[in-house]
């Protein structure tokens, strides 16, 4: 976190923060090419292109952990780089802590979002708590 | 860097600078004084503001008494629609959210124009609208505002058609409809001759031909309704009050005496060249590219190039763009400050995906075909990258 914040307080001549900027330029853990060939054990997707924002979140879960995370998302910078942070925040947690994250988490790790941004943009962790919920459901199947 | 925003302003002209640090020495050294005292410097003021109102009122071919400055296109256009306050307001839907919001805000009832996917307005809805509000009250006031050229496409409305409708329902008696046109974007990028549009009003501004950001001007033409949005002083002839802002109105001049001297008209047609040019490469490299503005010469402003980039959201694209030094605009939702897509992509396509994915290249007077190349070098790789990220990606479609 102690790095997040040092990294955010540097001037950025967008309305973003440096930590943003860098997810959005060099975003973690997206899938690269067709996505429904990445396997996985259970996916989310939320939003809707109608409004400018979606995200698809896929999750591999080994001995309850999310071992790990792949995802898409169209949308804005702040979009972009809120999943990208979402899936570092994920990666290696328990699926019950991972179904915790929230969007002030991921908005604190990325150093805060414009005021206006953050309701629409942030919505990877409900896209990952779906994907959580649909790995549950393929367990009982 | 290349600028390709100058719709939204365009870099300030070395030669008004000039003009406005004359006026601002003179005033640090007390010889510039307020345009309404009556003493020497107030006189210089008075002076130097009238000599600016000429200049302009010259460049449009209007009397210098029926031009005012105002603060901004914005209070332009505002002060055009508060003048029709409760009476019906017909406006193209795809109008300056200055003309639009006040239309809503004032107009009763307000009426939008529908337009077709080249951004241009429906004349037989127009006529039926008026033939309705005439029919049991030939006297009925009614402002129709169309602007001249569009911001975000650059399609051209056709305002001289608008006013020929107008005059038939004038000669039939109904003498109470008036016109108004936003002309911020075509004013030295097309010929704006006010006789020929047959308009009653007229919105241009300084800083969109390379004046300074804070003065417009509003064409008002002699014995059309009027009414101050801003009261409380004498300033303007009595039609706008406030302080009279002399430096920036000397500012406005320079630009447009620049416009004049330079043949900036002519020189627009080398811009809509390598605009097409751009266009036409766009579409090369990029075969899914929609081109949203309609190119044909008397249809389109000559420097403004709107292109969808399909799946690639254009904030995205906007910022990538950003960090190779070149700037553009998006019709993106997550650009403007009510997270809405462009009014104007979804009047003209109803589809939010376009309007989320459009981006808007505005080119300077001196752009070149080597400053698009670079861009056109870099634009494939950016588009693609972020259509890699997005849950819409091609492999879907």
């Amino acid at each position: 976190m102690s790095e997040n914040n040092s990294t955010s307080s540097k001037k950025s001549p967008w309305a973003y923060t440096e930590t943003v900027k860098d997810h959005f330029l060099n975003p973690r853990n997206f899938i690269m090419g067709d996505e429904t060939k990445w396997e996985s054990d259970g996916e989310g997707l939320v939003g809707n292109p109608v409004c400018g924002d979606q995200m698809l979140v896929k999750i591999k879960v080994k001995d309850g952990k999310i071992l790990d995370i792949g995802w898409k998302t169209y949308g804005c910078a702040s979009a972009i780089a809120s999943t990208s942070a979402l899936s570092e925040l994920a990666k290696g947690r328990t699926i019950e802590e991972a179904d915790h994250i929230t969007a002030k988490e991921i908005c604190d790790y990325l150093g805060g979002l414009p005021e206006h941004k953050f309701h629409c943009s942030v919505l990877g962790h409900q896209a990952l708590h779906k994907a959580i919920q649909n790995y549950k459901s393929n367990l009982k199947s | 860097m290349i600028y390709l925003d100058t719709s939204a302003t365009t870099p300030l002209l070395p030669k008004v600078r000039d003009a406005m640090l004359r006026l601002m020495d003179e005033s640090i050294s007390c010889k510039l004084g307020n345009a309404s005292s009556l003493h020497s410097a107030g006189s210089r003021a008075k002076f130097a503001l009238n000599e600016a109102r000429t200049e302009i009122a010259k460049y449009i071919e209007v009397p210098p008494l029926e031009l005012i400055f105002t603060s901004s296109g914005s209070e332009s256009n505002n002060t055009i629609i508060h003048t029709f306050e409760h009476c019906p307001i017909i406006v193209s839907a795809i109008e300056h959210p200055s003309v639009l919001y006040a239309a809503e805000a004032y107009g009763d009832p307000f009426i939008k124009i529908p337009v077709d996917e080249r951004g241009i307005i429906n004349l037989n809805f127009l006529k039926t609208k008026l033939e309705e509000l005439t029919k049991d009250n030939p006297r009925q006031k009614i402002l129709v505002s169309i602007m001249l050229a569009n911001n975000e496409t650059g399609t051209i409305e056709p305002v001289e058609e608008v006013s020929a409708l107008i005059k038939i329902f004038k000669d039939k008696g109904y003498r109470n409809i008036f016109l108004h046109s936003d002309a911020t974007q075509a004013v030295s990028k097309i010929p704006v001759n006010i006789k020929k549009l047959g308009v009653d009003y007229l919105t241009f501004t300084a800083h969109k031909l390379g004046g300074p950001v804070g003065i417009s001007a509003l064409y008002i033409r002699a014995g059309a309704p009027f009414k101050s949005l801003i009261i409380g002083g004498a300033q303007e002839n009595k039609r706008r009050a406030g302080t009279s802002n002399v430096i920036l109105a000397a500012g406005f001049a320079a630009a447009v005496s620049y416009c004049q001297e330079k043949n900036v008209l002519d020189n627009y047609q080398k811009v809509r060249v390598l605009r097409n040019y751009l266009a036409q490469r766009i579409t090369k490299i990029l075969p899914d590219a929609k081109i949203i503005t309609p190119l044909e010469e008397n249809l389109s402003l000559p420097n403004i190039l709107n292109v969808a980039f399909p799946y690639a959201e254009g904030e995205s694209t906007q910022l990538y763009l950003d960090l190779e030094d070149i700037e553009v605009s998006t019709g993106s939702a997550c650009a403007s400050g009510d997270l809405e897509p462009s009014h104007v992509i979804m009047a003209m396509y109803h589809d939010a995906e376009i309007a989320h994915g459009s981006v808007r290249f505005s080119l300077p007077l001196d752009i070149t075909k080597a400053k698009l190349d670079q861009l056109l070098t870099k634009l494939p790789s950016i588009v693609t990258k972020i259509q890699d990220l997005s849950t819409l990606n091609k492999a879907k479609s």
